[in-house]
């Protein structure tokens, strides 16, 4: 199969939706001439026009409010928020009306929109530029929340999320903009809700979000070398959840850990693990249920200091070999 | 002012370091850099440098000293300027008193905050902090009574649960013991903290002593696996392991508070073993046989409906009749000796006897015994005829009150009514009673009836 890049991956699937139903629109900042600012959406506009790219001012409340109009008219819209710290901005628009119209109209409206919107760190963007916010929508009844780790996820997940009827915030990450995997041309779709377990072992449950994923398998593949064999498994959709796999994984292994790049203190790795702890998997657990997850504090400047506020591939080596030690 | 000269960190994991010797000596002359002593650390021979330039002053340690690093090991003064803390403790030269380091010099002013608190080196704080070891109750063995990284593992190993009669053990520990009748208290942990692992559940289940389950121990010899020959000229240890301990500890101490009387009686089982046989010809499908074992069982139990006097539990305050007739079986199973109960012999036909004893035989010997399964017993019987034994007396199974042995069964010669011989098979049964709550002539009526069930099984019926 053809490779491409997880930014191309995302494109192609805003391009086949817009081919296929003319509701579908993507709406943002500097989406349209300028390609978005990671690229996403270079040259949608020279295919699709303005009417259907469309710039918005430097207004993120503007660009949630008029999706979640539009969603309610009948169109299928994709929001675009430059920096997901910028989404604080909208607030106001997703949780107290995007999330709650459905409900609040008795099912009389629908608010099928998507915003996308990158996530993370690992570029230098220092504190405003750089977060994970992904739990505070987790948090919010009424949205789904989505966050793919691979190209191959990004288009799929994201051709669901667009035919989805609910608002979605979509959660990309800027690191895996430029990684590449296979991807099939034609559309498809991955159900919203379905974990998926990216790689088996019987020594750890390893449960990681995101660019986490990749560094999980990472740490995966050289602990292979000391006969440690992690079981890697990746949500995909933080909301709804699927944590059936997961526990059937622990009961496997009886260990647990869970790595995100969001601050660690109501980070969704409490979810999982409260999930778990919940389960008839707690009956099997040999070990305390671990997470690594970033240090509580903004995202610093410094790339040093960046690279160690977050979980890298050489910590979670390290804490996996610690809980298949028995050292918790 | 005085500049404390420390004893230098050179490697990661480095607790103390030798003063192997003095290279200045009290009172020496040093400039910054200067090596002041060497030491030597696995082996290794470093030199410790002058901080400062100055007087080499307060020598706190002799040549041959262990010192924990970042320990003050002497000072560099400036011309005119005394030692701290009074100047008293200064030099305890090279050669002095062999007073333990340290530990007799006043604490250098800059250490009081420390001295507060458990003396430590740093690798084993650091060390403490990741196993989450409170300091304080682990002791120390290093220089000055400093704890040191191998104390902690040492305590790490012995550590009691915080929290009495709590066990240390993980979910899954607990799931396994739950589901083999297996006490946590008895398994040993290999966990950190010594807290009992799933694993460790396992293998203690699959040991061969039975410590899965709380046994009733049968009072008469038992079924001990046998050891290996003893070489000639030595002597061989076999320890008590938790099983054999309880066997002993609760017939020694039946056999010392009860006054034990024996009463045999000869037994024809001609009608019992028609019955037996007749029995097992009309079995239904899948149905097990039926046993000389739990033919004796039913027969004791009739016979325990009509004296409740041998169905009792002596107390403090009287004798306690007892409501169920529950009749343990002496069973030898591989791993040793367990008494599995038949509860409410008297209301159950024979033929569910038969499958409940033979439930309960096949789990202990696959040391799948729940504790339920073996207390509750209110009186015993056991059988040792399948091993050749002719009769035998047994010591009673506490808190219970009479407990019946039976031997094997054999061909003799008996008088019949008109007194020839006849060839009649004949099992003795020895019934052991406590006689400070039976009265030989209760004993011997329940005797009577046991016999009246055995050689006439079809009055059970009545």
């Amino acid at each position: 199969m053809r490779e491409i890049t997880y930014a191309e991956a995302v494109r192609e699937a805003l391009r086949q939706a817009m081919e296929a139903d003319d509701r579908v629109f993507l709406i943002g900042e500097d989406v349209g001439v300028y390609g978005g600012a990671f690229g996403v959406s270079a040259g949608l506009v020279d295919q699709f026009g303005t009417e259907r790219i469309i710039d918005t001012p430097i207004s993120e409340a503007g660009i949630a409010g008029a999706i979640t109009g539009a969603a309610m008219t009948g169109m299928r819209p994709v929001g675009e928020i430059q920096f997901m710290d910028f989404v604080t901005l909208s607030m106001e628009q997703l949780v107290l009306q995007a999330a709650k119209i459905r409900y609040m109209f008795g099912g009389k409206a629908t608010v099928p929109f998507v915003l996308r919107m990158p996530g993370g760190a690992g570029t230098g963007a220092a504190a405003q530029h750089s977060e994970s916010l992904e739990s505070w929508f987790v948090h919010v009844p009424g949205l789904k929340v989505v966050a793919p780790s691979t190209p191959y996820d990004a288009k799929g997940l994201l051709l669901a999320a667009i035919q989805d009827d609910n608002p979605v915030i979509f959660v990309e990450h800027k690191l895996l903009y430029k990684q590449k995997g296979p991807v099939p041309e034609e559309m498809y779709t991955i159900p919203l809700g379905q974990s998926n377990v990216v790689r088996q072992g019987q020594h750890l449950t390893v449960v990681a979000t995101s660019v986490m994923v990749s560094r999980a398998l990472e740490a995966g593949k050289q602990l292979a070398e000391e006969g440690i064999e992690l079981e890697v498994i990746d949500p995909r959709t933080l909301k709804p959840m699927d944590c059936g796999p997961i526990v059937e994984s622990v009961k496997k292994t009886g260990r647990l850990l869970v790595v995100h790049e969001a601050v660690r203190t109501g980070g969704f790795g409490g979810e999982i693990v409260a999930s778990v702890a919940e389960s008839e998997a707690f009956d099997y657990l040999e070990a305390p249920i671990r997470r690594l997850a970033a240090r509580d504090i903004p995202v610093p400047y410094n790339k040093k200091l960046e690279a160690a506020m977050i979980p890298q591939i050489e910590d979670i080596v390290a804490e996996a070999r610690r809980l298949v030690k028995g050292e918790y | 002012m005085a500049k404390p000269q420390i004893m230098p960190k050179f490697g990661f994991t480095q607790e103390t370091a030798e003063i192997v010797r003095w290279l200045k000596g009290e009172g020496d002359q040093v400039d910054q850099g200067d090596p002041i002593a060497e030491v030597t650390t696995d082996k290794v021979n470093m030199e410790v440098e002058a901080t400062a330039s100055g007087i080499l002053a307060g020598l706190r340690y002799k040549e041959g000293d262990i010192v924990p690093v970042t320990e003050v090991i002497a000072y560099i003064l400036e011309p005119g300027e005394s030692l701290p803390g009074n100047g008293q403790e200064a030099a305890r030269p090279a050669a002095e008193a062999p007073a333990p380091p340290a530990e007799a010099a006043p604490q250098p002013a800059e250490a009081p905050a420390r001295e507060e608190h458990v003396r430590v080196t740093p690798v084993a704080e650091q060390y403490a902090r990741e196993k989450g070891v409170d300091l304080s109750k682990v002791t120390g063995t290093g220089p000055g009574g400093r704890v040191t990284r191998a104390d902690i593992d040492r305590y790490l190993e012995t550590a009691e649960p915080e929290v009495p009669g709590k066990v240390r053990a993980t979910p899954a520990a607990r799931r396994i013991a739950r589901e083999q009748g297996v006490d946590l208290v008895e398994v040993r942990g290999s966990g950190p903290l010594g807290r009992v692992q799933g694993w460790d559940v396992q293998e203690f289940a699959a040991r061969p002593q039975p410590a899965a389950v709380q046994p009733e121990p049968v009072p008469q010899p038992a079924a001990a696996p046998a050891p290996a020959p003893v070489p000639a000229g030595e002597e061989q240890v076999i320890p008590l392991n938790n099983v054999r301990r309880l066997i002993a500890d609760r017939l020694q101490r039946s056999f010392q508070e009860a006054p034990h009387v024996y009463f045999d009686a000869d037994v024809d089982t001609t009608r019992l073993e028609a019955l037996r046989k007749r029995a097992n010809e009309k079995l239904a499908e899948g149905q097990p046989g039926i046993s000389l074992t739990v033919l004796l069982v039913k027969a004791v139990a009739w016979a325990l409906i009509r004296h409740p006097l041998i169905n009792s539990r002596l107390e403090e305050d009287g004798i306690h009749l007892l409501p169920e007739i529950n009749v343990g079986v002496a069973v030898a199973a591989e791993s040793g000796l367990i008494v599995p109960v038949l509860r409410q012999a008297n209301l159950k036909p024979v033929t569910q006897l038969a499958a409940e004893m033979k439930d309960l035989v096949d789990r202990a010997r696959a040391n799948r015994l729940r504790p339920d399964d073996v207390s509750g017993g209110t009186f015993t019987v056991s059988n040792l005829g399948m091993f050749g034994v002719d009769r035998f007396t047994a010591i009673i199974n506490p808190p219970q009150t009479a407990i019946l042995a039976v031997g094997r069964t054999r061909k003799m010669f008996v008088p019949d009514e008109n007194d020839q011989p006849v060839l009649k098979p004949v099992m003795t049964v020895t019934l052991g009673a406590d006689h400070r709550v039976v009265d030989g002539a209760v004993a011997a009526r329940f005797l009577a009836d046991v016999r009246e069930a055995l050689e006439h099984p079809e009055m059970m019926v009545i």
